[in-house]
């Protein structure tokens, strides 16, 4: 393995949701991220909403992220609608903020 | 995956004449209310019809457009059929509504030609619509709102075309008895039922609320369907038990809309009170005044309840939700096009910075106090209050636009 899932999310940390003002990682969108030795990276992860208008903005800077990790050749994202998300899974600085 | 895709969504400049010359029909609206005589307000009268017209033709129409324009792709997951189209729609929209008021108040012969004019423009809209919703594969709820809120606005502008002709003796018809199928067809089963549809898309976006049931927008959009249908056969056949059906109908649809909203409301993790959800509140309260406004005429029988019904309803109802919603749908466009290629490469804003702090609550406080004077005015028949009420509006539309051309101009 190439890196861990800590260092992955550390990576997409960087990826800001310009509406709400949080990073992807403690707002909970981020479910799972792994890698190959080949330097294969998946990401699975979800949206707050399937009408976002930045969907495809959002996924391409989730890869540009990762791919900013040294030796990374390919960045694998899959969007899942389930579970779906909702507030309990964002950090509790994030349900702070929000007033949750 | 499933993608919803941005890459079919117009550029700013298409959608931007929209907002704009909505925001200046706002003004313009905000100084019609001048126009009112208190002793002789009825919904017959010029200055009334004009007032009507600028409101729910220059502002609330032609902001819905250019929202459309972009919300269409994100609502039904497709590209627009010839978004190139909605480059005639406003300037055809601009003009025929001008000629409408102008002819409401100086000149009736003006009014088939602007009549016609709207009429085009609208057509263009709807069969733009259809042929966006043809590609579809399997409609939701939300995108079954916005085919049947068009297929209304189809009938609504033929009837309003039929009036015009009427009103400028062209043809000859009963005007009083088209004008509320008219009215139900476009206020109810236009705005109201994209209203409805739009908002349970774009207030859980805003509000990171999403545990909630879909049942009530479902009876809510049938129940104001078929009540739209009721008073418009109503109208047809001269029958009013259809009216009185149809007004219960409608009335019982607006109870099961505000029960969603409200639940998205109270489930809504995102708790902090910005012009956005300040505006809604306001909206959302302005729509249950309407309401009891509405029962009171019922009971009464006194035409200044159904002018202080409809009052509410157009300029603290659709006007608050739309002015809310630029709050946050001109950010987003700005951002999208200016800024959003420069993440990752600079420090760039996020999109509540790019809203003007201090003119966006001058607005909200001018108009909001705007229609609650106006509303007692007229209820009470005081033309002190009124013109009082008037001034406030004034002041909140220039803020209003003053903030969205800070928003649009942000760099």
């Amino acid at each position: 393995m190439m890196y861990t899932k800590d260092e992955i999310f550390q990576a997409i940390s960087t990826v800001i949701d310009p509406e709400v003002g949080f990073n992807l990682v403690e707002m909970g969108l981020i479910y799972d991220a792994s890698s190959d030795d080949e330097g294969n990276v998946k990401v699975t992860m979800t949206l707050s909403t399937k009408a976002c208008p930045l969907h495809q903005m959002i996924l391409q800077w989730v890869k540009e992220a990762v791919e900013k990790l040294p030796n990374v050749k390919d960045v694998d994202i899959e969007v899942v609608w389930e579970p779906a998300w909702n507030i309990s899974m964002a950090d509790d600085n994030v349900k702070k903020a929000l007033g949750a | 995956m499933n993608s919803i895709s941005q890459d079919f969504a117009p550029p700013f400049k298409l959608i931007a004449p929209f907002f704009i010359i909505g925001g200046f029909f706002y003004i313009l609206s905000s100084l019609a209310v001048f126009l009112f005589d208190v002793d002789d307000l009825l919904f017959s009268s010029p200055a009334v019809i004009s007032f009507m017209h600028l409101f729910l033709l220059g502002f609330v129409m032609m902001t819905i457009f250019g929202a459309m324009a972009q919300l269409v792709p994100v609502v039904l997951e497709v590209g627009h059929f010839g978004v190139e189209l909605f480059y005639a729609i406003w300037p055809l929209l601009l003009i025929g509504t001008l000629l409408m008021v102008f002819g409401f108040l100086y000149s009736a012969a003006l009014l088939p030609y602007g009549g016609m004019i709207v009429l085009i423009s609208m057509m263009i809209f709807v069969g733009e619509i259809f042929l966006t919703i043809k590609k579809v594969e399997k409609l939701t709820l939300v995108m079954s709102s916005v085919l049947i809120s068009n297929t209304f606005l189809f009938f609504g502008i033929i009837f309003g075309l039929l009036m015009a002709l009427a009103y400028a003796g062209t043809i000859s018809l009963d005007i009083s008895q088209m004008l509320r199928a008219h009215i139900y067809l476009v206020v109810g089963g236009y705005i109201g039922v994209t209203i409805m549809g739009l908002s349970i898309v774009l207030v859980p976006m805003f509000t990171l609320s999403h545990s909630f049931s879909l049942v009530p927008l479902r009876i809510s959009i049938s129940l104001m369907s078929v009540g739209v249908v009721s008073v418009v056969l109503s109208s047809l056949f001269n029958a009013n038990a259809l009216a009185y059906l149809g007004y219960f109908l409608s009335f019982s649809s607006l109870l099961f809309y505000f029960y969603i909203i409200y639940i998205i409301y109270k489930t809504r993790p995102r708790k902090e009170n910005d012009i956005y959800a300040i505006s809604l509140m306001f909206s959302y309260s302005a729509m249950l005044v309407g309401l009891v406004f509405a029962v009171l005429y019922f009971i009464l029988n006194e035409e200044r309840f159904m002018l202080a019904s409809a009052w509410v309803f157009f300029f603290g109802f659709f006007g608050f939700l739309i002015t809310g919603h630029i709050y946050k749908i001109i950010p987003f466009l700005v951002w999208f096009e200016r800024f959003s290629p420069l993440v990752g490469k600079q420090k760039i804003p996020m999109l509540a910075d790019m809203i003007p702090q201090k003119s966006s609550q001058a607005q909200f406080v001018f108009s909001s106090v705007g229609v609650v004077l106006v509303t007692i005015a007229i209820v009470t028949k005081s033309d002190m209050l009124l013109h009082g009420g008037a001034s406030f509006l004034f002041i909140g539309a220039l803020a209003f636009v003053r903030s969205m051309l800070y928003m649009i101009n942000f760099k």
